[in-house]
């Protein structure tokens, strides 16, 4: 049995949920997770902001969808383990009726997102974003979501996790056929072309990608950055809202005082 | 002069806090009384309180005499508490003042603001109904006249208003089958505390997660333990084992990380929070 327990949840394998848990200041993380994420500090000391401002551009992002455009019903791929600010909270403090599915493919975040965040009008799958059947035709997915109403999908800093011999545009255009008009998509995503510091070449920022891209190799996935060009490329058959595909903390921003820009690309479309 | 130079937050200082803060609030003192008996800041006696500052000897000492606390043994115990706090990594046990370190569990589960618990012969305390709570007690204390049974029960009963209070902790419980299956108190006091299990999970505060004897052999079956969460970023998760004749805190970070890694792998195994329910029914009709 033991074997069977560490091949679904093994905390002393470095996991990219937990790190992400620690760079957001969580302590829901293991030495392996904190030994990685203290090297890509070490690498990237913007790190810690680039995932925080992941966490603002997604409650902007909700609040948008939510408020402005009317969305109640909303698909979370990727959602990793929750923190302050889950899309449930955000979307139900405007629209007490929304809808969330949460989505991961570990199990620890799942057992976590369904004992913290499930509830009424929530609920957290556990299935892998690189197989859209077995997420839009899982059957707490079929009696939660109506695929006649449009429907908000997710993929907050996940796509950089699915390299290209897995067909990450493939994966989001499959989604995309199944969604009912008026739906949308977001995405933020994990770049080395902007620089996240004003005295930094572009060079200097290429090589701090590759740098931490190689440390994500000793986790349980591979990390690939990508280009302005290549994130746009994930809206194909969607009508960009604007600011179109920006750096995250320059979408929409609010009052607060903004962040240089960097690190993640971010934006949200619309299936016609 | 002893300075206590702490290198982080421990149970200790957490708990020499806790008593400073019962004492000055038994006395109905603010906190800018006691920051002005020992020449200090209120922000500093806030520190103190929560186990966040180090602070000398001297002050410690100066703020038990204002809270009347003279009595040599009391002023010494308190003293080797904090002292004890320097001590590089621990692993205490005080069997011989238990009541009182209950005490302050009750202070940190209190001041908590996330409990992850694991229980396999118990239903979790903080679940427990009267008549259970009665029964266990009567089981394990046969001496205990009435009314020191009566006062264990109302500490119980005193504990559980945490869970409705206003901004209440997360419970997020895992029970063995076998804790639901032992008919404490026999089959009526177990029916009554079943279905009050029942209410509990759907609090919306309270998540409960039933390891099934289906799940087979798993790395808790051995001891229950508790696992304390504070908001506040600096405070480490607090690993709480109770035996027969004491408890233990653990708080230095790779042994509260084994109890972490364990109780993952107990949530993950355990049935879904949503399969609870009806476990539950199963277990009632079967009684």
């Amino acid at each position: 049995m033991a074997d069977d327990w560490t091949a679904r949840i093994n905390t002393g394998v470095p996991n990219p949920a937990r790190i992400y848990d620690y760079l957001l200041g969580g302590k829901d993380n293991f030495p392996a997770d904190r030994d990685v994420a203290d090297q890509v500090l070490d690498i990237a000391p913007v790190a810690r902001d680039v995932v925080e401002d992941n966490r603002a551009f997604l409650r902007r992002v909700v609040d948008h969808l939510t408020r402005e455009a009317g969305v109640r019903q909303f698909i979370d791929l990727g959602s990793g383990l929750p923190t302050q600010g889950n899309v449930h909270e955000i979307a139900q403090a405007i629209a007490p009726e929304a809808r969330v599915v949460y989505v991961d493919n570990d199990a620890m975040v799942v057992t976590h997102s369904r004992a913290l965040l499930a509830g009424d009008n929530t609920v957290a799958i556990e299935a892998d974003l690189r197989d859209p059947d077995s997420i839009l035709g899982h059957p707490e997915v079929r009696e939660l979501i109506d695929f006649d109403q449009p429907i908000a999908l997710l993929l907050m800093a996940i796509l950089h996790f699915v390299p290209d011999q897995e067909d990450p545009l493939g994966v989001v255009a499959r989604f995309r056929d199944r969604l009912p008009a008026g739906s949308y998509v977001a995405i933020s995503h994990g770049t080395r072309d902007i620089p996240v510091r004003p005295d930094m070449s572009p060079e200097a920022m290429t090589d701090m990608g590759a740098r931490v891209e190689k440390l994500y190799q000793l986790t349980t996935a591979t990390l690939t950055t990508r280009s302005h060009a290549q994130v746009e490329r994930f809206f194909g058959g969607f009508e960009l809202l604007e600011p179109g595909v920006v750096e995250i903390q320059r979408w929409r921003p609010d009052d607060r005082v903004p962040r240089l820009p960097g690190g993640f690309f971010g934006g949200v479309g619309r299936k016609p | 002069m002893t300075e206590f130079d702490w290198g982080g937050p421990t149970v200790r200082r957490m708990l020499v806090g806790a008593q400073l803060r019962r004492l000055r609030i038994d006395l109905r003192l603010s906190r800018a009384e006691a920051a002005e008996a020992i020449r200090a800041s209120e922000w500093k006696i806030h520190r103190l309180e929560n186990g966040q500052v180090r602070f000398k000897e001297r002050d410690l000492v100066d703020l038990l005499t204002f809270y009347g606390v003279t009595e040599p043994d009391q002023v010494e115990e308190l003293l080797a508490l904090a002292a004890d706090a320097n001590s590089p990594g621990w692993w205490q046990r005080y069997g011989d003042v238990l009541p009182a370190w209950f005490r302050n569990y009750v202070d940190l589960e209190a001041a908590a603001t996330l409990i992850r618990t694991y229980e396999g012969q118990f239903i979790p305390g903080l679940l427990q109904t009267d008549d259970y709570v009665r029964a266990l007690v009567h089981g394990a204390h046969l001496e205990d006249s009435n009314e020191e049974v009566g006062r264990r029960v109302r500490l119980r009963m005193a504990r559980q208003t945490l869970l409705t209070r206003e901004q209440p902790p997360r419970l997020w419980a895992v029970v063995d089958e076998a804790a639901l299956r032992r008919p404490v108190g026999g089959p009526e006091v177990m029916r009554a505390q079943l279905e009050r299990l029942l209410e509990a999970s759907k609090l919306p505060n309270v998540t409960l997660q039933i390891i099934g004897f289906g799940a087979g052999a798993h790395p808790a079956m051995g001891s229950s333990f508790s696992i304390l969460r504070f908001s506040d970023q600096e405070l480490p998760d607090l690993v709480y084992l109770e035996h027969l004749t004491n408890a233990v805190y653990l708080d230095r970070r790779p042994e509260v990380e084994r109890y972490l890694d364990v109780m993952e792998l107990l949530c993950v195994q355990s049935e879904p929070p949503a399969k609870t329910e009806q476990f539950i029914n199963r277990i009632l009709s079967e009684l």
